[in-house]
C-alpha cells in the first residue's frame, strides 16, 4: 500500500506539474488583462505539435525543439493578443466568446495540417527509465516535475525582482495607476500573453513524448488547470501552483480508493469543497473591479 | 429518316461493342469507410473486395442464364455514421438496384443498415463489425462472415482458463465495447477469477493509476480491451513501470502495424486473439497472403481476408441461385451454402452468423508471432 501510495503521489506530481504550467499561463494573462483565455488548452496542444514538428523535421534535438516551440508559441500568443484580444479590450463577454471561437479555429487548423490521428513523439529521454526504490518511471516523467519546479522558481524570481516583473505586477494591481507612473501597459499585455502561451507550449511539448500528440490533448489540462486556478484563488500566482499540484495529486491518489472513472469528479469535488469554505480560493484576495 | 438510321446504327454498334469488348456489369453494393475515423481499417476492407472482384472478373465473371457478367462494385462511404449507412443502403436498393450488399466496419452503423436491408429484402453480408447483438435481431437478410465479440471472447476465455492466468485484471474503454467485453469475459471465466477492473474514457492517455492498482491486486494477467492507439500507450506504460503481469490484447494488437508503434522487447510474450494469422502455414492462407502482398505491397490483413471471402461467397450464391436480382432467392442460397474461404469454412447458422476459427497468437522476441490456439493449428514464431 505504501508503495502504491508513493507511486500515485509521484504520478500526481507529474500531472499536477502539467496543470501548473497551464494554470500559470492563464493566471498571468488573467491577472494583467482580466481575460480568461479558454483557448489556452489548444495552444498547449499546438505546443505539442510544434515540438513534434521541430524535433522530427528540423532539429532532431528534443531540448532545442522544446525551446523553439516555446518561442513559436510566444509569437503566436502576441499575434492572438494583437488581433483578437486587444480590439475587444474592455468587453469581457466578447473576449470570452472570441477565445471559445479560437478553440474551433486552431483545433481544426491543426487537424487540417497534421490530420486527426495521434502522433508519436519518441525521444531518447522518454525511453530511458529511472528507478525509485522498486518503482520505475520514464525519465521524461521525472523531467517534467523537475523542469516545472525550475520554471516556477524562475517565474517567482522574475515577478519579484526584475523591473519588468514589477511592471507586470503593478499593471495587474491597478492598470490606470500603472499608466500614470509610465508603465507601457500594452507592452505588458503583450508580454504576459507571450509568456503565458510559451508556458502552455512547454506543457504540451513536455507531455507529448510521455503520451501522444493529438488534437484533444489540451482539453483535460485546460479544464484541470482552470480548476487549479479557482482552487488557488483567481489571479494568484502561488495559488495557481498549489492549486494545480493539489488537483494532480488528489486525483491520482483517489484512484487507490475509488474506481478510476471517478478520477475527474474528484478534482472538481475538491474544488467545490474548498470554495465552499474559502469562496476566494486558498490564496485569493479581493481584486480590483470585484464586489 | 436519317435520324432513325443513325439511331439504328448506334444501337447496332453498341451491341457490337458489348459483344466484343466487355460483359454486362453486375452491380454489387459495398458500404465501408473511405474517410473519417475508420478510414485506415476501411482500406483493408476495400483491398479485400477489390482483390476478390478482380479475381472473379479475371476468371470470366459470373455465368447467369448462359451469359457472363462481370462484377462492378458500387462503393458508398458511410464514415462511421449510422445515418450515412442507412441512406447508403436505401440508395443501393432503390437507385443502384443491387442484389446484395457487403462490408461495413462499425457495429453501430451496421445496426442502422440492417433494418433497411430487411425492408428491401436485400441480403447484407457484414465482414468486419463484431457487435454480438447484430445477429440477434431476427433479421433473416443479415449475415456475418467474421466472428463476433462473443465468439472471440469464448476462444480467449478457453485459452486463458487452460493457461491458469488468473486472477485476470482488465483495463477497458468506458463504453459499450469495453464494458461489454469485460462483462462477457467475467461471465465466461467466473467472477472469482477476475481481479481489478479499470475503465478509461476516450482521449485518456495516462494509465498509471490502473498500473498501481493492478500491481496491488497481484493479478497474473492484464487484459486490454481497447484498440491500437491506447493499446500501445498502455503497454508502454505497463512495461516501463516494470509490471510483470502477462499481457492479453485484442484483434488490433497482433499486426506488424502495431509492432511499429512499439518495439519487440515491450511486446514479447503478449498474447491476443486474432481472426486471421497472415503468415500461417495453411495453404489457403499462404496463397492469399502471397497474392495480397503482390497486389498491395504489404502484409495481408484479417479485414481484407474476411471481406474477400464475403464477396467470393456472394458470387457463389448468385451462381447457385441463378439470379442477380432476386434478393429472397439469394438470401436462401446464402443461408444454405457452405464455403471454403481463406479464413476457414464459412457456414451461416440460423441467425446468419458464421463460425470461422479464432486464433490466439503470441509475440516472439524477434517481433514475429507464433500461433498458440487452436491446438491443432499451433505453429512457432513467424507463423502468426
Amino acid at each position: 500500500m505504501a508503495q502504491a501510495l508513493l507511486e500515485q503521489v509521484i504520478n500526481g506530481l507529474m500531472t499536477g506539474s502539467i496543470y501548473v504550467l497551464v494554470a500559470l499561463g492563464m493566471v498571468l494573462i488573467y491577472g494583467v488583462m482580466h481575460v480568461l483565455n479558454f483557448a489556452h488548452g489548444v495552444l498547449f496542444m499546438v505546443g505539442g505539435y510544434l515540438c513534434h514538428f521541430f524535433f522530427t523535421r528540423l532539429t532532431g534535438s528534443y531540448p532545442l525543439a522544446l525551446v523553439l516551440s516555446m518561442a513559436a508559441l510566444a509569437l503566436i500568443g502576441v499575434a492572438i493578443e494583437r488581433s483578437v484580444f486587444r480590439p475587444l479590450q474592455g468587453n469581457l463577454r466578447n473576449q470570452v466568446i472570441a477565445s471559445l471561437g479560437l478553440i474551433l479555429v486552431i483545433e481544426n487548423l491543426v487537424i487540417a495540417l497534421w490530420g486527426p490521428n495521434a502522433l508519436q513523439l519518441r525521444t531518447a529521454a522518454t525511453e530511458r527509465l529511472v528507478a525509485i526504490g522498486e518503482l520505475r518511471f520514464p525519465m521524461q516523467h521525472v523531467m517534467i516535475i523537475a523542469l516545472t519546479a525550475i520554471v516556477v522558481a524562475a517565474m517567482f524570481g522574475f515577478l519579484k525582482w526584475s523591473k519588468f516583473g514589477t511592471a507586470l505586477r503593478a499593471t495587474s494591481q491597478d492598470r490606470s495607476a500603472a499608466m500614470v507612473v509610465g508603465i507601457p501597459v500594452e507592452r505588458v499585455d503583450m508580454a504576459s500573453f507571450a509568456l503565458g502561451t510559451a508556458l502552455a507550449a512547454l506543457g504540451g511539448a513536455l507531455v507529448g513524448p510521455l503520451f501522444l500528440v493529438f488534437p484533444q490533448m489540451g482539453d483535460a489540462p485546460m479544464v484541470k488547470g482552470l480548476a487549479g486556478i479557482l482552487l488557488g484563488g483567481m489571479g494568484s500566482v502561488p495559488g495557481a501552483v498549489i492549486g494545480g499540484l493539489i488537483i494532480g495529486v488528489a486525483e491520482s491518489v483517489s484512484t487507490l480508493f475509488l474506481p478510476t472513472d471517478y478520477r475527474d469528479s474528484i478534482a472538481f469535488a475538491i474544488m467545490v469543497a474548498i470554495l465552499l469554505v474559502r469562496p476566494r480560493g486558498l490564496f485569493g484576495l479581493r481584486v480590483r473591479g470585484e464586489a | 429518316m436519317p435520324r432513325i438510321f443513325s439511331l439504328l446504327l448506334l444501337s447496332a454498334l453498341s451491341a457490337f461493342t458489348v459483344q466484343c469488348f466487355g460483359q454486362d456489369k453486375l452491380p454489387v453494393g459495398i458500404v465501408t469507410s473511405l474517410t473519417g475515423p475508420m478510414a485506415p481499417p476501411g482500406k483493408f476492407q476495400m483491398n479485400g473486395f477489390n482483390l476478390a472482384a478482380e479475381e472473379i472478373n479475371g476468371a470470366g465473371g459470373i455465368a447467369l442464364g448462359g451469359r457472363k457478367y462481370s462484377i462492378e462494385l458500387k462503393v458508398y462511404d458511410t464514415r462511421a455514421n449510422p445515418a450515412e449507412g442507412a441512406s447508403a443502403l436505401q440508395r443501393l436498393a432503390t437507385v443502384d438496384k443491387v442484389a446484395v450488399v457487403l462490408g461495413e466496419l462499425h457495429s453501430g452503423v451496421a445496426a442502422a443498415e440492417a433494418p433497411v436491408a430487411q425492408d428491401y429484402s436485400l441480403p447484407l453480408i457484414l465482414t468486419v463489425p463484431t457487435g454480438p447483438n447484430l445477429t440477434e435481431q431476427g433479421n433473416r437478410f443479415l449475415f456475418r462472415v467474421n466472428a463476433s465479440n462473443d465468439q472471440l471472447n469464448l476462444a480467449l476465455a478457453d485459452f486463458i482458463g487452460k493457461q491458469g492466468w488468473t486472477p485476470l485484471s482488465f483495463i477497458a474503454w468506458n463504453n459499450d465495447a469495453g464494458r461489454g467485453g469485460v462483462n462477457g469475459m467475467k461471465k465466461l471465466l467466473g467472477e472469482a477469477k477476475s481481479g481489478y477492473v479499470g475503465y478509461f474514457n476516450v482521449g485518456d492517455v495516462d494509465f498509471s493509476s490502473h498500473i498501481s492498482n493492478i500491481r496491488a491486486s497481484n493479478a497474473r494477467a492484464v487484459m486490454l480491451f481497447m484498440d491500437e492507439e491506447p493499446g500501445s500507450l498502455a503497454i508502454k506504460q505497463i512495461r516501463d513501470a516494470g509490471l510483470k503481469a502477462q499481457l492479453i490484447g485484442t484483434l488490433a494488437m497482433g499486426s506488424d502495424r502495431f509492432l511499429k508503434r512499439l518495439d519487440a522487447a515491450r511486446l514479447e510474450g503478449m498474447v491476443q486473439y486474432n481472426a486471421f494469422p497472415p503468415n500461417a502455414n495453411t495453404p489457403r492462407i499462404r496463397a492469399f497472403s502471397e497474392r495480397y502482398k503482390k497486389k498491395f505491397g504489404e502484409e495481408a490483413h484479417g479485414f481484407a481476408a474476411q471481406s474477400y471471402d464475403g464477396l467470393m461467397m456472394a458470387a457463389a450464391a448468385m451462381q447457385k441461385a441463378g439470379t442477380a436480382s432476386d434478393g429472397k432467392k439469394l438470401r436462401d442460397a446464402l443461408a444454405s451454402m457452405e464455403h471454403e474461404g481463406v479464413i476457414g469454412r464459412i457456414k451461416f447458422d440460423d441467425k446468419g452468423q458464421a463460425h470461422p476459427p479464432v486464433y490466439v497468437t503470441q509475440w516472439c522476441a524477434n517481433g514475429s508471432r507464433r500461433i498458440l490456439y487452436p491446438e491443432n493449428l499451433k505453429a512457432d514464431c513467424g507463423a502468426g
